[in-house]
Formats: structure tokens, C-alpha cells, sequence
């Protein structure tokens, strides 16, 4: 346990070393905020209009929560795998009796402690200047439900992460762009990152539902504002975490047959 | 445990895909990607006990990285058998890793961004190096390699030779029982090789280490190795005493005259292949099988002061393995 804790330490060493960079990064998610923040207040310029069941408040809620929710869950270091096995690296980890995976699932939270310090200081501002009506879920029935969604949630991204960059193993040359059609384009699309999904066709709603994205972002975002509940919470978190299990397995199987592909090349 | 290392008709082949150049065939090959076998390994077998250093050379693409790779638990062999330390090294379990080292010259295993300290604490961790242990072992290895003053700079503003030493103190923290280097002086300036060398030396002789070596390095070999493993294309064309090299794969040897006046040396020529010549010394090389008789006819038809039969030198021999003109059946 010991060496993962060192993993932390020098994964939060490393992050702060290009401080340039860093700064720049949290500045570019300001001003996302600021942006959708005065987009989605145009389109309700009305305070009582409603679509799709979203009236201003809750349309705010909704952005303001995927913001804070993509901070937990996006953020990730595990996008480097792909890299790590196209140029060798990770020969590296290979050699060492350390595992692959834990090494990156504590990078990752490192990754995870820092952006959502960092993005709840940055909201708390804007929330101070701004002043938005959101929604304050209080119900501590649901908060526990919500952070137990918010498990499954990193969990899965992390397998789907993973996966996607395990490809690199018979692609070497393609892990940018699979990680940037599969993850940057599409989970962030059907997970409700772009907007709210049930404003979809109800089948295609279904179908969704089925499959593991919805539970990274607007499962565990439904939960909080309180649009769905009871029964439909515990089917939603059985399929999560059924995903949860079934993409554990596959990111194993996956695993043991890119190593046995994995031919160290370049080093 | 009498041997370290065990390798029985060792196979490794691998799958690539080929390209054809241009755009034209970078498009071609993700629709009909063209596959290929190449055999890097076609059946090689050889022991190596506790304590030995051995060279591994060979022409490149011969199949030594491959072998080190495999042995280290990277490549999973196509067929065959190995063993490290009683280990099957390919199930990586952390009481084997503990125990042994890859390293090679153009790796790095250094967080970049941070002072070489950073790695090496982290691979305390890692490794389970007991506090005191760690602390012995980095003051012996920092000491050694010469890099104290070094330590709290960030890696990437270390010059190669630098961070080549750095290297190894990483990759000798959890003091490994065996040790493969590859190519472990690349790069390096003559000073550099030097002090690189004087520690393998020293690591192999006071922790009784086991160590396999490639180089393209002649110093690191003939003062290093006392065994060498030749490989070429797949196999292995010779596995014994680096002196015996000579003995096996000199077709010729060299005939050294001091001759006692200036004369026409044209005839010499007929005879054998002049290698070398700086009135009065003259060097031939002959045919082994042709040797005495050379010597007679040069004796009978020159005016020589001295005549001396020598081996062709070592390095000659490593020169013609680098080339790949060494065969098994020469």
C-alpha cells in the first residue's frame, strides 16, 4: 500500500512541475463556465420557461453539475497508456513488481484530488459573482446515493479509458486517435456531457440506458437533482454496476492478451 | 541452486506489418495490412551459472535484446523453455522482479521532470527496499557511479553520461541478483564508458551478481567478459572462453617479419595478403592451414632479421561477429 502512497506523492510532484501549463488549464475551464453559463441563461432568458422539463434553474444545475462531475470523473492520467505501450514505456512497470493498473488508478485519483480542488475553489467564485439559482440537493438518502453512483462512474471510465488505450497493443500507431474519437467525442457525448439526454427520443433513451455511459455523468447527476427515484435508482445501479464488473473483466482479459502481442519495441 | 539462468530451445517469433512507403501505401496498409513473420529467435539453448558475466554479442538484429527481453519477463516465448533464479520469468511474480535488473543504454525509467532522488525514493517503495538497506545501497551506489552532487537536479538538465549513471542507480537501488545490460555504454564518452565498466566490474565481483551483457562496446567486452555468446540470425554460433573466439573463427593467421634491408616486398604479395607495412616491419595474413609453409618460402626468398606467427587479435574477430560474417559452419 505503502508505494501506491509514494505514486501519489511524486503524481502530484509531476503535475505541478509544468505550473505554465497548469495555470493555463485552469483558466481555460473558467471560462468554459463563464460561457456555458451565458449561453444556457439566454436561451432561459425567462425564468419560467420550461423544456424538456428543465426550467433556468435546473438547466443551471444541470451545467454547473457536469462541470463539477466531468472534474471528477474525465479527469484522468491513464490517457497516457496508449503512449506508454506504442514508444516501450511501459516496459518500465513491467519489469517492476508493481501493478499496472493500480499504479494508474493512483494516478489518476491524484489527478482527481487536484482538479476538483481546484474546481471547487473556481466555482465557489463564480458561484459568489454570478449568483445562479441552482438546485441544493439535501436529502442525505440521496447524497449517498449520488456519491455511490459517483463510484461506479470512475470505476467504468477508468475500464473504458483502459480498453480504449489497450489498443495500442495491436494499433500502436492509432491509440491518439481511438482515444480521441471513443473518449473525447463519443462517452462524452452519450453520457448527457453535451446536454441533457433525456431530451432524446424515448427508445433511444432505452437502448442508452443499457449500455454503460449514461452512469458516468447524467445517471449520477439525475440522482442529485432528483428526477428520478426509487425503483428506477436501484435498476440504474445494478446496470452500473454490472457494467462495473462486466468491463473489469474485459480490461483482465484484454490486459493478459496485448502482453502476450506486446513485443517492447523501440527500447 | 548451481544455475542462474536456464534457456532450452528458445523460439520467439513476431507478427509485423509491413508498409509500403508514401501516403498511397499508408492508406493501402490499413485496408490490407501486409503481415509477416520474422523469427528473431529460431531455437536457442545455453546455461549460465551464479556469479558469471557473459558477453552477448552479435550483429544487430541478431536476436540479443530479444533474448534479454525474454529472459526478464517482457516477451512471451513462441516456444521453448526458460528460466531466471528458478523462476519462469514470464509470470512476473514480485519475488522474481525483486530480484533482477533490465537495463538498457537508450532506456530511461526516471521521472524526467523531477530530481533522480524522486525515482529512487518511489523505487524504495516499490521494491520494498527496507529503509536501511536503501540507504546503504545508494550511498555505495552514489559513491561508486560519482553522482552525489547530482541528485536533487532535475533529470532533464543532466547531461547523458549523467543520467546513464543515474540510471543504474535506479536500477540497482533493490540490489538485484541478476543484471542484463543492454548496450550499456551507448553514447557515452570515452570517460564515461570507462566508469560504467569499472562498476560492472565491481558489481559483478562483490555481490557475486550474475550478468549478462551486450555490447557494441570492444572495451566492454574483452574487459568485462571471460565467456561470450555469439548469436547470429536466430542462433547461436558460439558459446565459450573469449580467447577461444580466435582459435574457432580465424580462418587465417598473421605473420609478422622484420626484414633486414630494403628490398622489392612485390613476392610477399604471392604468398599472403599484406595487411600492414612500415620498413622494416611487414604484416601478412595467411591461411591457417598454409602457415608453415608461408613461413619457410618467406624465409628461404627474404632477407629477414625476425619472423613471428600470431593470432589474429580478438577485437578482429568481435569486428567480423558485429558485421555478421561469422556462420556456424566456419
Amino acid at each position: 500500500m505503502k508505494k501506491y502512497f509514494q505514486i501519489f506523492k511524486i503524481s502530484f510532484q509531476q503535475e505541478f512541475s509544468y505550473r505554465l501549463n497548469f495555470i493555463t488549464w485552469r483558466v481555460r475551464n473558467i471560462l468554459q463556465i463563464i460561457l456555458t453559463y451565458f449561453l444556457w441563461s439566454s436561451v432561459f432568458k425567462n425564468p419560467d420557461t420550461s423544456v424538456f422539463g428543465y426550467n433556468q434553474e435546473k438547466i443551471l444545475t444541470y451545467v454547473f453539475g457536469i462541470l463539477i462531475l466531468r472534474a471528477i470523473v474525465f479527469s484522468a492520467r491513464a490517457v497516457d497508456v496508449a503512449g506508454e505501450i506504442s514508444n516501450g514505456n511501459i516496459t518500465n512497470f513491467l519489469l517492476k513488481p508493481v501493478s499496472y493498473f493500480k499504479y494508474w488508478a493512483t494516478r489518476d485519483i491524484a489527478s482527481k484530488v487536484l482538479n476538483l480542488s481546484f474546481s471547487i475553489f473556481e466555482i465557489t467564485i463564480l458561484f459568489l459573482i454570478l449568483k445562479p439559482h441552482l438546485f441544493l440537493q439535501v436529502n442525505p438518502l440521496i447524497l449517498f446515493t449520488v456519491l455511490t453512483s459517483l463510484i461506479a462512474a470512475v470505476i467504468l471510465f477508468f475500464c473504458l479509458l483502459f480498453i480504449t488505450n489497450m489498443s495500442a497493443f495491436w494499433m500502436p500507431e492509432n491509440g491518439w486517435a481511438a482515444q480521441f474519437l471513443f473518449i473525447g467525442i463519443i462517452t462524452d457525448f452519450l453520457s448527457g456531457g453535451v446536454f441533457p439526454l433525456d431530451i432524446l427520443p424515448y427508445t433511444f433513451q432505452k437502448i442508452l440506458y443499457s449500455t454503460p455511459f449514461p452512469y458516468l455523468l447524467f445517471f449520477p447527476l439525475q440522482v442529485y437533482l432528483g428526477k428520478i427515484a426509487g425503483l428506477e435508482i436501484i435498476r440504474g445501479l445494478v446496470t452500473a454496476f454490472t457494467w462495473v464488473l462486466i468491463l473489469f473483466m474485459t480490461v483482465k482479459f484484454i490486459w493478459a492478451k496485448g502482453l502476450r502481442r506486446y513485443s517492447a519495441e523501440g527500447r | 541452486m548451481d544455475r542462474a539462468i536456464v534457456v532450452d530451445r528458445l523460439v520467439k517469433n513476431f507478427e509485423v506489418t509491413e508498409k509500403e512507403k508514401g501516403l498511397r501505401g499508408s492508406i493501402k496498409s490499413i485496408f490490407n495490412p501486409k503481415k509477416k513473420i520474422v523469427h528473431a529467435l529460431r531455437g536457442i539453448s545455453f546455461t549460465i551459472q551464479p556469479g558469471e558475466l557473459v558477453g552477448f554479442i552479435g550483429p544487430n538484429g541478431a536476436g540479443k535484446t530479444t533474448t534479454l527481453k525474454t529472459l526478464s519477463g517482457l516477451l512471451y516465448p513462441s516456444s521453448g523453455f526458460v528460466q531466471v533464479l528458478e523462476y519462469d520469468p514470464w509470470e512476473k511474480k514480485p519475488e522474481f522482479l525483486k530480484q533482477i535488473s533490465l537495463i538498457m543504454g537508450q532506456k530511461n525509467q526516471l521521472w524526467w521532470d523531477l530530481p533522480a532522488i524522486e525515482t529512487f525514493e518511489l523505487n524504495k517503495e516499490i521494491y520494498e527496499i527496507p529503509r536501511r538497506d536503501y540507504e546503504k545501497n545508494l550511498e555505495e551506489l552514489i559513491a561508486l557511479l560519482d553522482v552525489g552532487k547530482l541528485l536533487k537536479t532535475q533529470v532533464r538538465r543532466l547531461s547523458l553520461g549523467q543520467r546513464m549513471r543515474m540510471e543504474l542507480v535506479a536500477a540497482l537501488l533493490h540490489g538485484p541478483k541478476v543484471l542484463f545490460l543492454d548496450e550499456p555504454t551507448i553514447g557515452l564518452d570515452l570517460i564515461g564508458q570507462q566508469k560504467i565498466r569499472d562498476f560492472i566490474y565491481e558489481y559483478n565481483h562483490k555481490n557475486n551478481a550474475t550478468i549478462i551483457l551486450t555490447s557494441h562496446n570492444m572495451d566492454d567486452l574483452t574487459n568485462l567478459a571471460r565467456r561470450v555468446i555469439v548469436i547470429g540470425a536466430g542462433r547461436i554460433l558460439f558459446d565459450g572462453a573469449l580467447e577461444e573466439l580466435t582459435n574457432r573463427f580465424a580462418k587465417e593467421k598473421i605473420i609478422k617479419i622484420s626484414l633486414s634491408k630494403e628490398v622489392d616486398i612485390k613476392g610477399v604479395e604471392e604468398i599472403g595478403t599484406v595487411k600492414h607495412v612500415l620498413f622494416p616491419e611487414v604484416t601478412i595474413s595467411v591461411p591457417r592451414s598454409t602457415v608453415a609453409v608461408a613461413a619457410a618460402e618467406i624465409l628461404q626468398n627474404f632477407p629477414v632479421n625476425d619472423l613471428t606467427i600470431e593470432e589474429v587479435p580478438v577485437e578482429e574477430i568481435i569486428k567480423k561477429v558485429f558485421r555478421g560474417e561469422l556462420t556456424r559452419h566456419e
